[in-house]
């Protein structure tokens, strides 16, 4: 899934300062799952706005609605008629939401009250953690389920840097070495020989991607 | 949505009070909404408030896995006690034609009559003592049920318009014809004060009692000197009563012979631990022989007896062969059973029997449009039993003057037991325990031996209550994040098929869950969202238009010792509700938006609180909205708990 977090109020006040009505967009998915752009966080942001502005002394009208996924024209459809009667549109969704509004409604702004920082998963513990980069060709075959992409702070595909010390990456501490995760995961599988093919260099990836449904 | 299954404690009593709800009234101190709720379904709380048997508390979740059963009864009759008059009941909105007479003004008639008069019916009861009540007035000593309270639930039944007429007795006075003839429909419910009597020798002799005949005299006033010795024969309640009675009456050496065991005494274990107190004496496989004595009975022959169980039932009694013995008596009362007086309705008895015909569970008997219930029908039983039955008997009046269809009572899904892994989780607190006067003073006098809970041990009891069924459950807006399988103190949450899942029947209502959950699709049965938002909003208009910009906003569980007057500061606007788990970091922030100054929170702290990591989630949900408040440029400390 996506994971996403809250931007600084700051940033959002700013963003919004020139406004007086503004809507609050959450979305029913992954942002939701990573606990930043649902209902709740829509009711939080909303009413901490309102005060802020309120404060000020420029109040700031705020409708609040979260639609099933962002991400998808015919959801935002459902809220064209209520969107028109605002001036922007604040949206929590992913980036894929925040883009999937600016153009499905074509002529409200829409921005973004989210930073979309990866797509992972949840590290049990109530976190999320990065587990895939979207690069398009996937090895984990190769590497017993473990993205050295994502995973390694170097993104090797070939073993490691040589730099990990106690099986920890050196570019952070607090990260388990990608690749030393790899090899006793491979060890464990009975396929570290497998380590020993080197992985063709990726073909470079054209941005945006598309994924066509099959006629 | 509520779980459709019902908690035990409703399924199991007769009347299906709404215990939860009366219970958790008096947890946030709103004694007048207990004794409404009450009243909905009872229109007897402060007798059902001290004599009722509790069925509800033999099947107490809390009692079953955790610790004891919470005391229902003893909330009740706080509820009862410390609502006073009250508002009365609000009289029917559509007023019927038709009359009903009622025969036996027991706890069944008065049921049945404040039920049709709150339809709208004219209700008429025929009593054939000089005082209504039935066995309330006559047969429950005052020690355990003062007349005043019996006298004054009657009352509030007669302000409802209906008419008690005392002196006639059905077959003396009044005849089953005049009434059909006079009424549109007839409820016979005149009680089973027949006494069956064993096969003894001596029964004509002076001492030797019926325990209906001693207590209804006891009860008019009439003096009596039982002696110094006595001897009970029974083990039902009436049989404790009448021992008990003695005792009061001066008697110092009482027995109660029974010819069974312990375990098979209809009475209730607290009512024999209760007479056992008061140093009455148990006899147990012990039944009489004759009583004898010279005019007077002096004493009583009798033999053990045997019990086989392996027979299965309430087992098989055998005589002892050459046990007989004889136990010294100045008064012997025998306390072995009632059966209805039938005489004066022979036409609705089975043919040659005195037992009478009834045809549904209704009491519809053979005749159309008269009815009979409570003790009348059944025999002796409770009397929450009679008013069970005099209710189901107004509906069927009603159902037979308007033509409907008799409503059949539905077979209500009952909440299963908890489990181990969930029960040892809950926090453990001990069952209040009423004052009772200390048993050497008590025999003395009738004064009532328990008292009224403080309404500090009231709330606290209350607090015992575990919300059966009234629980966490999941919207279709759930994002199948899993927050709630991640934090719930108890490990009920799962992952469902298409959303999470949550086990009503484990669920403790804590509400934490509902509170972290991110897509909002997790509500209550104690007091839904939609209830808690209003509420809070009421209650921040107030604030605003009386004390704008220049007011505090507080939060105050009604089950910690804090009462909403505790908050210190000025202007304090404050709401109670069940647990504050469920206050999520919009709740906490909302006030802030109409223009509170603070939001104070009000719990109990970790040791005292009722639900598992309340406090914990209290104090994160707490914490984040400081954070809120300070990326905002507000002092975070605006919103803390305290207590």
């Amino acid at each position: 899934m996506i994971v996403a977090e809250v931007k600084p109020m700051d940033e959002i006040q700013d963003t919004l300062k020139k406004y007086s009505k503004v809507l609050i967009t959450g979305c029913g998915s992954c942002v939701t799952v990573c606990l930043s752009g649902g209902a709740q966080q829509v009711e939080v942001l909303a009413s901490s706005l309102r005060t802020a502005r309120k404060q000020e002394g420029t109040p700031l009208e705020v409708g609040e609605e979260t639609q099933v996924r962002q991400c998808d024209p015919m959801f935002i459809e459902q809220i064209r008629d209520k969107a028109a009667g605002y001036e922007a549109i604040l949206s929590m969704g992913c980036g894929a939401g925040v883009q999937t509004m600016a153009e499905t409604l074509g002529n409200i702004p829409v921005y973004p009250a989210l930073d979309t920082v990866f797509f992972g998963g949840a590290d049990g513990k109530g976190g999320f953690v990065e587990l895939c980069a979207a690069c398009g060709q996937c090895i984990l075959s190769r590497t017993g389920g473990i993205c050295p992409v994502a995973r390694c702070a170097k993104s090797l595909t070939d073993g490691p840097c040589g730099g990990a010390q106690d099986g920890n990456c050196e570019v952070d501490k607090d990260t388990r070495c990608a690749w030393q995760l790899i090899y006793a995961r491979m060890m464990r599988l009975g396929q570290l020989h497998l380590l020993k093919e080197i992985t063709p260099p990726k073909a470079a990836r054209v941005h945006p991607a598309r994924l066509k449904r099959e006629e | 949505m509520n779980s459709n299954a019902m908690p035990p404690c409703q399924a199991k009593c007769p009347i299906h009070m709404d215990v939860q709800g009366y219970v958790a009234a008096v947890a946030r101190g709103d004694v007048q909404e207990a004794d409404r709720i009450i009243r909905r379904t009872n229109p007897f709380p402060s007798v059902c408030g001290r004599i009722c048997t509790r069925e509800c508390e033999s099947v107490c979740r809390r009692g079953k896995s955790v610790d004891e059963p919470v005391a229902i009864r003893a909330l009740k009759r706080y509820a009862a006690d410390y609502a006073g008059p009250g508002a009365g009941a609000e009289k029917a909105d559509h007023i019927y034609p038709e009359k009903i007479a009622i025969v036996g003004a027991g706890p069944a008639g008065l049921t049945a009559a404040h039920d049709l008069a709150l339809m709208g019916y004219s209700a008429t009861v025929f009593e054939s003592e000089d005082e209504p009540g039935g066995m309330l007035t006559r047969g429950i000593p005052r020690y355990r049920l003062p007349l005043d309270l019996v006298r004054s639930e009657v009352d509030r039944i007669r302000s409802l318009g209906v008419e008690i007429k005392t002196g006639y007795m059905l077959g003396r006075d009044i005849s089953l014809q005049d009434l059909q003839k006079d009424f549109d429909a007839v409820f016979l419910g005149m009680g089973s004060e027949k006494s069956t009597c064993p096969e003894c020798s001596g029964m004509e002799l002076s001492g030797v009692w019926t325990a209906v005949e001693f207590l209804k005299d006891v009860s008019r006033g009439k003096k009596f000197n039982p002696g110094n010795k006595v001897i009970v024969i029974g083990g039902g309640h009436t049989a404790i009563d009448a021992a008990r009675t003695c005792l009061r009456l001066g008697a110092g050496d009482v027995t109660i012979a029974y010819r069974r065991t312990i375990d098979e005494m209809p009475a209730g274990m607290d009512e024999v631990e209760d007479a056992r107190e008061e140093g009455i004496r148990f006899e147990f496989l012990t039944a009489p022989e004759a009583f004898e004595g010279s005019g007077k009975v002096e004493k009583m022959r009798c033999v053990r007896m045997e019990l086989d169980k392996s027979c299965g039932g309430k087992g098989k009694l055998t005589c002892v062969e050459d046990s007989a013995f004889e136990m010294e008596a100045d008064t012997i009362i025998l306390a072995t059973g009632y059966v209805p007086r039938t005489e004066a309705v022979q036409e609705l008895c089975t043919e040659g029997g005195d037992r009478l015909e009834i045809k549904d569970a209704a009491g519809a008997t053979r005749t159309p449009g008269v009815f009979a219930g409570g003790d009348f029908v059944s025999g002796p039983t409770t009397v929450v039993q009679a008013i069970a039955s005099g209710r189901k008997a107004a509906d069927a009046v009603h159902s037979y003057l308007r033509g409907l269809d008799q409503s059949r009572e539905a077979q209500e899904k009952v909440l299963r037991d908890l489990d181990d892994d969930v029960a040892r989780l809950v926090p453990k607190a001990g069952r209040e325990k009423p004052v009772c006067l200390d048993p050497g003073s008590r025999v003395h006098s009738f004064d009532e031996v328990e008292h009224v809970f403080s309404p500090e041990q009231a709330r606290a009891e209350a607090a015992r209550c575990l919300h059966c069924s009234l629980g966490a459950f999941v919207s279709r807006d759930c994002a199948v994040c899993l927050n709630c399988v991640l934090v719930c103190p108890y490990n009920v949450p799962r992952p469902g098929e298409e959303k999470a899942y949550i086990d009503m029947s484990q669920c403790q209502a804590c509400g934490i869950c509902a509170g972290q959950c991110p897509a909002s699709a997790i509500d209550l049965g104690v007091e839904p969202k939609k209830e808690l938002r209003e509420k809070i909003r009421r209650v921040l208009d107030e604030a605003e238009k009386k004390s704008p910009g220049n007011f505090s906003f507080g939060y105050v569980c009604d089950f910690s010792k804090s009462r909403p007057g505790d908050l210190q500061g000025e202007n304090v606007y404050t709401i109670t509700r069940p647990g504050l788990g469920r206050i999520d970091v919009y709740e906490l922030l909302a006030p802030f938006e109409a223009g509170a100054g603070e939001v104070l929170v009000a719990g109990c702290g970790e040791e005292a609180c009722k639900f598992k990591d309340c406090s914990l989630w209290t104090r994160r949900n707490v914490q984040r909205a400081s954070r809120v408040l300070e990326s905002i440029g507000l002092e975070p400390g605006r919103v803390r708990i305290v207590e």
